[in-house]
């Protein structure tokens, strides 16, 4: 399937299950699409509507972020905040013009490296067909 | 002060090497500007490879170092030491991960080496943003408040009381001893008959380091751990009041038992002869076992599961003081006829089993049957039931006795109002994690054990307080200062707008509510650094120190390079 | 003068929790681990009950403390084989089985495994699926290190100057020259915490256990639905199709036992919720004689699979028969009636066992062990973690049954009693 470009994607993953998920992949030698970049953040309910829109204000093809399962989140309440915080969020972007799908939240658990692979590939390959972020080449980086 | 950041990557043998062009790196990067160094090297995690990094950021007097090797997960502390013993700030350091998030990943050399670079750069950009954090530590209080002075607060409060530690036992009735000092006996596995309890209950008032408050409840908690201001107020006189400052709390307030009269087909309260559990421990422990006309009964039905299915789970315990029960009444009454109805058997430990085959050699007749109703026929009591099998029965018996759920105990929510602790949805106080930490509450140094938390026999209630001890003499220990958590949030009061939005989403109540200033303050002895309430803040009024939005701005823009 | 040192025997989750607790404190832990990983029973299943939470993700960042707590000496592929002294004063020997990989070499890269050419039954996925001599027990295990059978090592047995894993390996890491290592250490408590089995059912024929047929162990299942185990979490029979009935039967070798074991119907249930979240369209039959779901969340959880649709069968009676390739439960209700329930896929829960070598160990310490095969303890002066030889502890399964929750009250129990002892 040829890409019409390479998407830029940020990806921030919470510590103790996603980070340590993609940690997996990488002993597993998963071969993960070059187009995500991770900022480790200590829960994904540090992660809100100024971190993910800036990101695409300055060019971010897609933000995802990922934490641990509902219910296992390793701060006890912390992932379910960032559940409401990204539905809120994908509202936001809709009246931004941004297509909300360019936002994804990845419940990936410590033990998922296979699936942290397949969930970071599938999104990058779905924003590469979505193409560009409206906010691309933005002057002011 | 200028910066001397230096830059090390590690090749982990081919796992680096052979995957990232390393040596273009080393060229990208020398131009970077506050950049004193930038080297590679084989091994750093092996001993001559921290040897070298001790060297270097002392030979080269560093400000900043950055680290590009493998995950954070496996090596952070392991640089981090290294950055303590040759002087520079531990927090000042940042460890890329170019192993198992890029070169592990990427098999294209080229993709990966700019993915790398990427990396770095965000890293040394980060870096630069990083403060010199430091350890905090502090003063602690060894000494322990126990609510409850049933066999859980009595066991726990004679493990911990010592000269270097006062244990104060605040107990709502008179007497210390719980409900096992209304028991007629243990269970014949346990051992021991009731005099041990006497003991310790003497034990306890010998005792000089524990300080015995019946009559008493706690009016007011203020402080945290290490740091908890306590007023106790009597029940006998309301203007009684005392001030204790201790370190830790157990809470060990017990249960009630289900009311059978909310269960009217149990016929409790409206026939004769029809008692609960403890009215019947009462009996045994008289040696009255009889009827209401003074005579003893000719046959018996123990009714297991009274209040289960309206409670929504199972006791425990009933069925094992149910067979004792069963015990009693073959052994002190010749000829007695006992019948147990029982929806399940809940012999979980590895004696039960036995010592319901025992009571059963006894004669004792066992029958599985649910939909129980109870009625007065002439001077008899009549039960009906359906069997698992949906076959209708019924039976004539002279006494009943109820096995009735074992609930919170009274006042549950208003202490836990107190204390700040939350119930669960059975109204038992709620551990912070059923399975891995069934003592603890998210209010650190608030312990809980025994029926408090759920119900449970009396070894496990005893166990539970014994665990509470084991954290409690592991992590207060007197003279021993406390270390908290050093990535913390922290409010900035210009910014705060008073919302309160923040407290709301701490869950361990990390964050209180300055009144005079109007603003929120962090508890730092207390927060674990999720970062949830800064993902609330409406004004970013709030920081969390090593994540601040700067630092994670850095990592971002560099991704998006 | 009391040693402040502590012995621990076994790096399960309650082992686990000890030393994390006792290190804290700022005791010199020595943690004795008989296999090459640490995590016990708990890192082989994908979720536990009832908040069917992540196992693997629950469990990593107390083995992570582990490995990196200084005060946590860690010794794997270990067992204690004689101890002397009283409490406050233990002298123990440890042997240390040879490794043949070093710990301080290795960075975990794998590299030495597609070389080998030795195939074995992998144990920790119980068989179900083939590891190298040299190998992982599985993704994920800790510390990422791999060590080498010395039995079926073509090298090592002498049968075949094979080094194929030693030339693949670019750090030095494998050393053919290792040797066992014997150790003398000195602590003042000793506690034990060596966990359990499950009965091998292949001693109960009415349940038709054995041959690769799709009559499967809880563990087996375990390993069937993890992430990481042979199937990579997909739940199919051995002939590859993916079944369309399954039998769970409670309380098997209960009788046989003479108790019963606390956390099947929990577990058992927790099969149902794997099972009806992965084959929303099966047929799960729960065969029961007792449900035994004490204490305030578990009934609930029983609850929530009936109304997923899963049936719960009472029999007392149970047999499982094998007919013309097919799998057949023939059991009797309450009144001696007899049914039949034809299923694709049968799991059996078996009753929780004293770990094997527990009677070996009991005599090393001067311990008893009961009429059950657990190490016995003080139940009757309220203490089920105090044995007859004061400074020595048992606490978990190897005491008797008992979920993880029980498990981890009583290694903090412990815990206290030894900072007590010790102070």
């Amino acid at each position: 399937m040829s890409e019409k470009f390479k998407p830029r994607l940020v990806g921030f993953l919470c510590n103790w299950c996603s980070y340590a998920a993609a940690d997996l992949a990488g002993s597993s030698k998963l071969e993960i699409k070059p187009y995500l970049s991770v900022v480790r953040v200590m829960c994904s309910s540090r992660v809100n509507s100024n971190l993910a829109l800036t990101a695409f204000l300055w060019g971010a093809d897609g933000v995802l972020i990922a934490g641990c399962h509902p219910g296992d989140c390793h701060y006890e309440t912390g992932n379910y905040y960032a559940r409401r915080r990204f539905a809120l969020l994908k509202k936001i972007m809709e009246t931004l013009d941004l297509e909300p799908e360019r936002l994804q939240l990845s419940w990936i658990s410590a033990s998922e490296g296979k699936r942290y692979a397949e969930v970071v590939n599938k999104f990058a390959e779905n924003i590469s067909e979505m193409g560009p972020n409206p906010f691309h080449n933005n002057p002011n980086i | 002060m200028s910066k001397k950041i230096g830059v090390y990557i590690c090749e982990c043998g081919p796992n680096i090497r052979d995957r990232i062009n390393i040596d273009e790196i080393l060229e990208n990067l020398s131009s970077i500007e506050d950049i004193k160094v930038v080297k590679k090297y084989p091994l750093l995690c092996s001993n001559e490879g921290k040897k070298f990094l001790a060297d270097e950021i002392k030979n080269e007097e560093l400000t900043h170092l950055v680290i590009a090797a493998c995950s954070p997960k496996e090596h952070e502390i392991t640089f981090m030491n290294v950055c303590e013993k040759a002087g520079l700030n531990p927090y000042l350091f940042q460890l890329v991960n170019i192993r198992e998030q890029c070169a592990w990943i990427i098999s294209n050399k080229e993709e990966a080496t700019r993915m790398a670079t990427k990396y770095i750069r965000a890293g040394i950009n980060r870096v630069l943003l990083h403060k010199p954090l430091q350890k905090k530590e502090l003063e602690c209080n060894p000494n322990v408040l126990i609510i409850g002075g049933g066999i859980a607060g009595i066991e726990a409060s004679l493990s911990l009381a010592s000269p270097e530690r006062k244990v104060y036992l605040v107990e709502k009735t008179s007497v210390l001893g719980g409900k096992v000092r209304k028991l007629s006996g243990l269970l014949p596995h346990q051992g021991m008959d009731l005099t041990f309890l006497q003991k310790k209950i003497k034990e306890v008032e010998n005792n000089e380091n524990i300080v015995v408050l019946t009559s008493s409840e706690v009016e007011n908690v203020r402080g945290f751990f290490g740091n908890f201001e306590i007023v106790i107020k009597s029940n006998r006189n309301d203007l009684e009041q005392k001030e204790i400052k201790v370190g830790a709390i157990i809470v060990a307030t017990g249960f009630s038992l289900f009311d059978p009269k909310e269960t009217p087909q149990y016929g409790y309260g409206t026939i004769e002869n029809v008692v609960n559990a403890l009215e019947f421990e009462e009996m045994i422990a008289s040696d009255k076992i009889l009827l209401k006309n003074g005579k003893p009964p000719k046959t018996v039905a123990l009714i297991h599961c009274v209040g289960r299915k309206e409670k929504g789970y199972c006791s425990k315990v009933c069925c094992l003081y149910s067979l004792k029960f069963a015990q009693f009444l073959k052994d002190k009454l010749s000829d007695v006829n006992v019948f147990e109805f029982y929806s399940d058997l809940c012999l979980p430990h590895k004696s039960d089993q036995d010592y319901f085959e025992e009571v059963k050699k006894k004669g004792v007749n066992f029958i599985k049957a649910n939909e129980i109703q109870i009625k007065k026929s002439n001077s008899n009591i009549n039960i009906e039931y359906k069997t698992i099998t949906e076959k209708k029965g019924s039976l004539s018996v002279d006494m009943v006795v109820l096995s009735p759920a074992i609930i919170p105990a009274e006042n549950t929510e208003k202490l836990a109002k107190i204390l700040n602790i939350p119930l669960d949805e059975t109204g038992f106080f709620k551990e912070i994690h059923e399975k891995l930490d069934p003592v603890s509450t998210p209010i650190e140094g608030i312990y809980i054990a025994g029926c408090a938390s759920g119900p449970k026999n009396i070894l496990e209630s005893v166990i539970q307080s014994q665990a509470a001890c084991g954290k409690i003499l592991s992590c207060l220990i007197p003279g021993k200062k406390l270390e908290p958590e050093v990535r913390v949030s922290e409010i900035v009061e210009e910014f705060c707008t008073g919302c309160q939005t923040c407290l709301s989403v701490c869950f361990y109540s990390a964050i209180s509510f300055d009144e005079f200033k109007g603003v929120s303050v962090v508890n730092e002895a207390i927060c674990r650094g999720c970062g949830n309430c800064v993902g609330s803040c409406p004004s970013g009024a709030i920081r969390l120190k090593h994540f601040t939005y700067p630092q994670l701005y850095r990592e971002v823009l560099e991704a998006l390079r | 003068m009391k040693n402040p040192n502590v012995l621990i025997i076994g790096a399960g989750i309650a082992g686990m929790e000890a030393s994390l607790l006792l290190a804290e404190a700022g005791r010199k832990v020595y943690l004795v681990e008989k296999e090459s990983l640490i995590g016990g029973q708990v890192i082989k299943y994908e979720e536990v009950f009832p908040n069917m939470e992540c196992s693997t993700c629950m469990v990593a960042p107390k083995q992570q403390e582990v490995l990196q707590n200084e005060n946590i000496e860690l010794f794997l592929l270990s067992e204690v084989e004689k101890i002397a002294g009283s409490a406050g004063q233990f002298s123990v020997r440890i042997r240390k089985r040879a490794r043949y990989v070093s710990l301080t070499n290795c960075i975990g890269c794998g590299a030495c495994y597609d070389p080998c050419p030795v195939s074995l039954y992998n144990e920790f996925e119980q068989c179900l699926s083939k590891k190298k001599a040299i190998s992982i027990p599985c993704p994920g295990a800790l510390p990422n290190v791999p060590a080498i059978d010395p039995e079926n090592c073509l090298y090592l047995s002498g049968k075949q100057e094979c080094q194929a894993c030693k030339e693949a390996c670019m750090f030095d890491a494998i050393d053919f020259s290792d040797k066992d290592e014997i150790l003398e250490l000195e602590v003042g408590a000793i506690i034990v915490a060596t966990g359990f089995d499950l009965l091998d059912v292949k001693i109960l024929p009415q349940y038709g256990y054995g041959d690769s047929s799709n009559i499967y162990t809880a563990m087996e299942f375990e390993r069937l639905n993890a992430a990481n185990g042979p199937t990579e979490g997909k739940i199919i029979l051995r002939e590859g199709s993916i079944p369309k009935s399954i039998a769970i039967i409670h309380c098997v070798g209960r009788a046989e036992k003479g108790y019963c074991s606390g956390v099947c119907c929990m577990y058992s249930a927790k099969f149902s919720h794997y099972l009806r979240h992965k084959l929303p369209d099966a047929k799960i039959c729960e065969f029961y004689s007792d449900l035994c779901i004490p204490g305030k969340s578990y009934q609930k959880f029983y609850k929530e699979i009936q109304n997923k649709g899963v049936e719960l069968i009472y029999s007392d009676d149970i047999r499982v028969e094998k007919k013309d390739g097919k799998i057949q439960v023939v059991y009797k209700n309450g009144d001696g009636e007899r049914s039949v329930f034809n299923a694709d896929m049968v799991i059996l829960s078996p009753a929780m066992i004293a770990k094997n070598g527990t009677k070996e160990l009991a005599k090393i310490l001067g311990i008893s062990v009961d009429e059950k095969g657990f190490f016995s303890t003080q139940n009757q002066s309220l203490s089920p973690i105090t044995t007859s030889v004061q400074g020595i502890f048992v606490i978990g399964c190897a005491e008797g049954p008992k979920d993880i929750s029980e498990s981890i009250a009583q290694a903090e129990a412990a815990v206290g009693k030894v900072l007590s002892l010790l102070s």
